[in-house]
């Protein structure tokens, strides 16, 4: 029954790293951008849920405005930060992302405070009991539900909607799918917005895990989300999703047997290593 | 792999800070003192804390007179808890701003790094709570007002195994000086206080989700779980504990001896019990001043950083006085901090011939959202480190 309960925290983790990691390779698919700023759209969602929720009580309201204002941030993010710079070597966009990760990271704290937030009454903490003995909090059970559906719901619209099969033609050939008369800014738009929206519900969804949103909580997952795109062959959506999820389960077993030997983020980065020597393409990568 | 730079902090860290605090006696000379904790950067809620505290100990000191009709100027400078802020830091300490003595309000590595630097100058220095062993054998100028992180661990065995009677212990253990050392003196003393432990667990410092720990730790059934680490980790980590179904009693230390501590874990820190080194419900009358004191002029609560950094400031200030007219006999100074017997907001505290601080150590129990006194273990009481027995 242990293992099941690890495999268990493990896909709720996964599915967190899944949520963060989506937007990163939307983006890298789309402009060959390593979006490291991507984490602290996640901390700013964070901040918005607590916020919002301590001042009106409601976590769905939060998860909304969240959801919704991040996304506009992230597209004012691409307007300001990458588009004047698209033309320029790959580096030079990923120097101004860290850049601009610092400059967040440092914003929160004098903004918000280097102690961080905490939700007044922090919703969603009852615990469940499921199958087999397995007690999950409620908010853990909502992570896995909300992001296998926000999954389900994306995976849908890509494949039968106009601009969900415009954004596809144009991850693999922008010149082609603007020929057909696709705006590619249009698609960009869209990207951040829904790479930054899901960030945003991820830093909902872990303040109400820790009961703590701070400055620096981007900094782990600023480096972690690199490590799954790449596990998930890069700009791949199917592979970024299913190496977050695997990674979760590989850290949540690591963390009880290798506790002693490598610490959690090591785990990580050790089975990225390991799994770039034996498929450099990535786990999930066709070819 | 991707490395965040830090040299935007770095910038802000060569930002000089300068407190100086007069009080309403104008008094002719100054006398300075050093002190350097981490006021930006991840640390920064301590370094503010500690900063405060040591303040309010200068403002009582010049509202008595100062340091025989001296003024004491307090001296300050931001490592952000870095080894690499502090050794400039301490070099500017020693040749421009030529202080007679000094006081880390930091952690560690910082601590450690600047203590050697002290020490070569020879000028006293005290570590107001970072626990490294090696902090005070940089020499015999450099002193701590922290129980050791051994001893701390190994008066939380004696906590558990004597005091509460528990004998299945899980430890789950911060990966870093401050989580390893006090690992280490649990583990040292637990066979005489009779407990097991049953398994042990390690987490990072930047760890917020303890999930896997929870289920093996419920599969484990212990009947306590020692568990170090800060307010951010403990927060988390104990409320997930109690939302994953474990009701074992947690013991912890003075990282948790935070107000944001409760505020994170809600009702799951009620009855958390924790090791550290101010009593909440003291009626000592140099505590309750400092508490009372320090709210009012810091506008939070006082913490345990706090009561250290005042503590380890009052040591300085009247081992100066002691020392001599001058107020800058350093030898003397040295000399009066080894042999004298001091009452602080943190107990009476008096020094090894390790320099290390004899205090009583403080249990406090989180009752209805705030730190209350569950017991006192008495200096003279304390587990030897010695490996005999």
């Amino acid at each position: 029954m242990l293992y099941l309960e690890l495999a268990v925290q493990g896909l709720v983790q996964g599915s967190i790293y899944a949520l963060i990691a989506l937007g990163l390779t939307l983006v890298y698919g789309l402009l060959r951008i390593l979006h490291v700023a991507h984490a602290a759209l996640f901390t700013l969602g964070g901040y918005l849920g607590v916020l919002v929720t301590n001042a009106t009580g409601s976590l769905t309201l939060a998860l909304l405005v969240a959801m919704i204002l991040v996304g506009l941030v992230g597209m004012l993010v691409y307007r300001l930060c990458y588009q004047p710079i698209l033309r320029k070597p790959p580096f030079v966009a990923l120097i101004a992302s860290i850049g601009l990760f610092i400059v967040a990271e440092e914003g929160f704290r004098i903004v918000f405070g280097a102690q961080g937030l905490s939700y007044a009454s922090p919703p969603l903490q009852e615990p469940v009991s499921l199958f087999g003995g397995i007690a999950l909090k409620q908010a853990e059970i909502a992570v896995m539900l909300g992001g296998a559906a926000v999954l389900a719901v994306l995976g849908w619209l890509a494949g039968h909607t106009r601009i969900g099969v415009a954004c596809q033609a144009t991850v693999s050939d922008p010149a082609m799918a603007e020929s057909f008369g696709i705006s590619l800014a249009k698609v960009r738009y869209l990207n951040f917005f829904i790479g930054s929206a899901l960030a945003a519900a991820a830093g909902v969804m872990v303040a109400l895990l820790n009961n703590l949103v701070e400055p620096g909580m981007g900094s782990v997952p600023s480096y972690k989300a690199l490590a799954i795109i790449v596990l998930g062959g890069l700009g791949s959506v199917p592979g970024a999703v299913a190496a977050a999820l695997v990674l979760g389960v590989v850290e949540s077993f690591g963390t009880i047997y290798l506790g002693d030997l490598l610490d959690r983020d090591a785990i990580a980065f050790a089975f990225m290593i390991a799994v770039l020597m034996l498929r450099p393409q990535g786990l999930f990568a066709r070819g | 792999m991707l490395k965040k730079p830090r040299w935007i902090g770095t910038l802000t860290g060569a930002l000089l800070l300068t407190a100086t605090l007069a009080s309403g006696a104008v008094l002719a000379e100054t006398v300075k003192i050093g002190f350097h904790a981490p006021l930006t950067g991840p640390a920064a809620v301590d370094g503010n804390s500690a900063l405060q505290g040591a303040k309010l100990a200068v403002a009582d000191a010049n509202a008595k007179g100062g340091i025989n009709a001296k003024e004491v100027e307090l001296v300050v400078y931001d490592d952000q808890a870095s080894p690499k802020e502090a050794v400039p830091i301490a070099t500017k300490l020693i040749e421009k701003d030529q202080v007679v003595a000094a006081v880390s309000g930091s952690y560690s590595g910082a601590t450690r790094a600047a203590a050697g630097l002290f020490q070569a100058a020879r000028i006293p220095y005290i570590s107001a709570y970072a626990v490294h062993p090696e902090i005070t054998q940089a020499g015999d100028y450099v002193f701590r007002t922290a129980t050791g992180g051994e001893q701390l661990g190994a008066a939380g065995a004696q906590l558990i195994g004597e005091k509460l009677g528990k004998k299945k212990v899980v430890l789950i253990t911060l990966q870093n000086d401050f989580g390893q050392s006090m690992a280490a003196g649990f583990k040292l003393v637990a066979a005489r206080y009779g407990i097991d432990i049953v398994n042990e667990y390690q987490y990072g410092i930047k760890d917020r989700q303890f999930g896997p720990i929870v289920s093996k730790v419920k599969a484990d059934q212990p009947e306590a779980i020692y568990a170090s680490g800060y307010f951010f980790t403990a927060g988390p980590l104990i409320s997930q504990l109690r939302a994953g179904g474990v009701e074992a009693p947690v013991i912890g230390q003075e990282g948790y001896d935070s107000e944001k501590f409760m505020e994170i874990a809600g009702k799951a820190a009620e009855g958390v019990i924790i090791t550290t080194s101010l009593d909440r419900d003291s009626d000592k009358a140099v505590t309750r001043d400092f508490i009372a004191n320090f709210q009012k002029q810091a506008g939070f609560k006082a913490d345990m950083v706090a009561a250290s950094a005042y503590s380890a400031l009052s040591v300085m200030i009247t081992a100066m006085r002691q020392a001599g007219a001058d107020a800058a006999d350093r030898p003397a100074i040295r000399d009066a901090i080894a042999k004298g017997s001091f009452e602080t907001p943190i107990g009476q505290l008096t020094f090894s011939e390790q320099r290390e601080v004899r205090k009583d150590i403080q249990v406090q129990v989180v009752k209805d959202g705030d730190f209350h006194r569950h017991s006192v273990l008495p200096a003279a009481e304390l587990p030897s480190l010695a490996a005999q027995q």
